[in-house]
C-alpha cells in the first residue's frame, strides 16, 4: 500500500480534484419512504465477496486512494447497526433462529445502516464504501431456499449502487487464506446450518461453491463487475480504481 | 400466501383478534382461551411483539427512538417470523388451536400509516398463512381512546405515533394515529373476511358472539387433548 502511495506522490503532475457528477439515483423497488433521491449527491461503491476474498484490503486501499483524490469517504458493512447487531450476534452464537427470522434480522440491520449511515452520507456528498451489500444477504438466503421474489421485494428498499465489485475466489483459495489468517473456519461461512456435511471442511467447500453459483446468477440480474480475486491485490485495486474513475466522471 | 391454515391442510386452526388499542380484544381472546381450555382442548396463545430474542432490540430501538418506519416494520416482522416459524407452525402441525392477539393485519395497518408502501409490507409477510378466523373488534374511536387514556395516561412515543410528527401533543398525536389505523382496518375488513364484532357491546354479549362463531366454524371436538396437559 505504501509503495503505491509513494509512487503517486512522486509524480510531478498535481492532478486537479474532480467533482463527481450527480448520479441518476433510484431504488431497486419500493424504497424508503420520504427520501428525496435527487439530493443524494455522493457515490455508493460496493465490494462483495466471501471472507478471505480480500474485501477489507481492497476497501482500505480504495479509501486511501479516494481520500488522496480529495473525496470524503465513509465505510459500512453487514452486522454493524446500533439497532440489532448485538442481538444478531447473540442469536447466531446460539444458532436458534429459523431462516425467515434470520433473514429479516439481517434486513433490519441493513435498513438501520441504510437509513442512518448510507443515505445521510450520500446526501452529504460522501463516497460510501460498502463492505458487502444486499447481494451477499440474498445469495445466502437463496442457498437456504428462500423465495427469490420475496427477497426482491424485501430488498427493494435498497438504493442501486454506482458500482458493485464481486471478488471471485475459488473455494480452494478461500480455505487457504482463511487458515493463513486464523486457522479456523467460521460456522456460518461454512454453511454448517445447512447440513451439507458433518465435516466442516467439506461443508465449507460445498457451501462456498453454492454461494458463488448464486452470485454468478445474481450477476446476470444486477450486472455487477466480477473481479478475478485470485489476482494480486495491486492488480485488483488498479482494476477497481479504473472502473471507479469511470463512475466519478460519468456523464 | 393468501391461503388459510385449513386450506393448506394443517390439522390445527389459527384464530386471530385485531382492533385498536383499547377495543377490548385482549379481554375477549383471553375469555375465548379460558372457554376452550375448560373443554380440554389443545390451545396455545401468542401475543404480538413477544419473541424473547427480538424483544431486546425492539425495546432498545423504542427507548432510544432509533426506529424509522422501515426498521419499525422490519423488526416487528422479525419478531413475527420468529414466533411463526418456531412456535405457530409446529403447533399448528401438531393440531393445536392457536390464538393470536394481533396478526399480520396489525402490521399492514400500522406500517402503512407510518408511510411504508403497502405492497412492500404485504410482500414481507407473504410467508405467513392467513388465519382461519379473524375477529375485528370495532369500537367507536372515542371509546377506544377513552379506555386507553383513562387507564394509562403516560403514552409511549411510538404507541402515540409521535414518530409521525402528527402533533407535538402526545394525546392529540395518539388520536390522529389511532384514527388512521382504524381507517386501514376498515379498508381491509372485506378483503380479509374479518368477522366484525361490535366492541361497544358489553363484554359478555361480545364473548357469546365470539364463542358461537368459533363453534360454528371450527370442529372443536377434533382438538381434544389426548394427553391432558397441566391444569391451567
Amino acid at each position: 500500500m505504501k509503495r503505491t502511495t509513494a509512487k503517486r506522490n512522486a509524480e510531478p503532475v498535481r492532478r486537479a480534484i474532480t467533482v463527481p457528477r450527480a448520479s441518476n439515483r433510484r431504488f431497486y423497488g419500493h424504497g424508503i419512504p420520504n427520501v428525496d433521491l435527487n439530493r443524494l449527491a455522493g457515490k455508493l461503491i460496493v465490494v462483495e465477496g466471501a471472507d478471505g476474498s480480500g474485501r477489507s484490503t481492497q476497501i482500505a486501499r480504495l479509501r486511501n486512494w479516494l481520500e488522496g483524490c480529495g473525496h470524503a469517504t465513509v465505510q459500512v458493512g453487514l452486522k454493524r447497526s446500533t439497532l440489532v447487531s448485538e442481538e444478531l450476534n447473540q442469536a447466531q452464537n446460539g444458532n436458534i433462529l429459523s431462516r425467515t427470522t434470520l433473514s429479516l434480522f439481517y434486513a433490519t440491520d441493513f435498513a438501520d445502516q441504510l437509513e442512518n449511515i448510507i443515505l445521510p452520507a450520500l446526501k452529504a456528498g460522501f463516497m460510501v464504501l460498502a463492505d458487502r451489500y444486499i447481494y451477499t444477504l440474498m445469495a445466502r438466503d437463496l442457498v437456504r431456499g428462500m423465495d427469490e421474489a420475496w427477497l426482491k421485494n424485501l430488498y427493494g428498499m435498497a438504493v442501486v449502487p454506482d458500482a458493485v465489485f464481486y471478488l471471485n475466489v475459488s473455494p480452494e483459495q478461500l480455505v487457504q487464506r482463511n487458515f493463513a489468517k486464523n486457522h479456523v473456519l467460521d460456522y456460518w461461512e461454512s454453511g454448517m446450518d445447512l447440513g451439507l456435511s458433518r465435516d466442516m471442511f467439506d461443508s465449507f467447500m460445498s457451501y462456498q461453491e453454492l454461494v458463488a453459483r448464486e452470485f454468478r446468477r445474481l450477476q446476470t440480474i444486477y450486472g455487477f463487475n466480477i473481479v478475478d480475486g485470485n489476482c494480486s491485490p495491486e492488480e485488483i485495486n488498479a482494476e477497481l480504481q479504473r472502473k471507479i474513475e469511470g463512475v466519478l466522471a460519468a456523464i | 400466501m393468501t391461503k388459510t391454515f385449513a386450506e393448506l391442510n394443517f390439522p390445527g386452526r389459527l384464530i386471530a383478534v385485531e382492533g385498536l388499542d383499547g377495543s377490548g380484544k385482549s379481554t375477549q381472546i383471553y375469555l375465548l382461551k379460558r372457554w376452550l381450555e375448560q373443554q380440554g382442548l389443545k390451545v396455545f396463545f401468542s401475543e404480538w411483539n413477544s419473541s424473547e430474542l427480538v424483544k431486546n432490540a425492539t425495546s432498545k430501538g423504542k427507548k432510544r427512538e432509533l426506529l424509522t418506519p422501515t426498521t419499525f416494520s422490519l423488526i416487528h416482522a422479525t419478531d413475527f417470523a420468529d414466533r411463526y416459524e418456531r412456535q405457530l407452525v409446529p403447533l399448528l402441525r401438531a393440531g393445536y388451536l392457536v390464538l393470536c392477539d394481533r396478526y399480520i393485519f396489525t402490521a399492514y395497518a400500522r406500517d402503512t400509516v407510518r408511510g411504508c408502501m403497502p405492497e412492500w409490507v404485504r410482500g414481507i409477510y407473504d410467508f405467513a398463512a392467513h388465519p382461519d378466523l379473524t375477529f375485528f373488534f370495532k369500537a367507536q374511536l372515542e371509546v377506544s381512546l377513552q379506555r386507553i387514556l383513562d387507564g394509562r395516561p403516560q403514552l409511549k412515543y411510538f404507541e402515540a405515533g409521535m414518530d409521525l410528527r402528527l402533533s407535538s401533543d402526545p394525546y392529540e398525536s395518539f388520536r390522529i394515529f389511532q384514527g388512521r389505523i382504524l381507517e386501514q382496518y376498515l379498508g381491509m375488513s372485506t378483503e380479509f373476511n374479518f368477522s366484525v364484532i361490535d366492541a361497544n357491546q358489553p363484554v359478555e354479549a361480545q364473548q357469546s358472539v365470539v364463542r358461537e362463531l368459533v363453534a360454528a366454524r371450527i370442529d372443536l371436538a377434533s382438538f381434544v387433548a389426548s394427553h391432558p396437559g397441566p391444569r391451567p
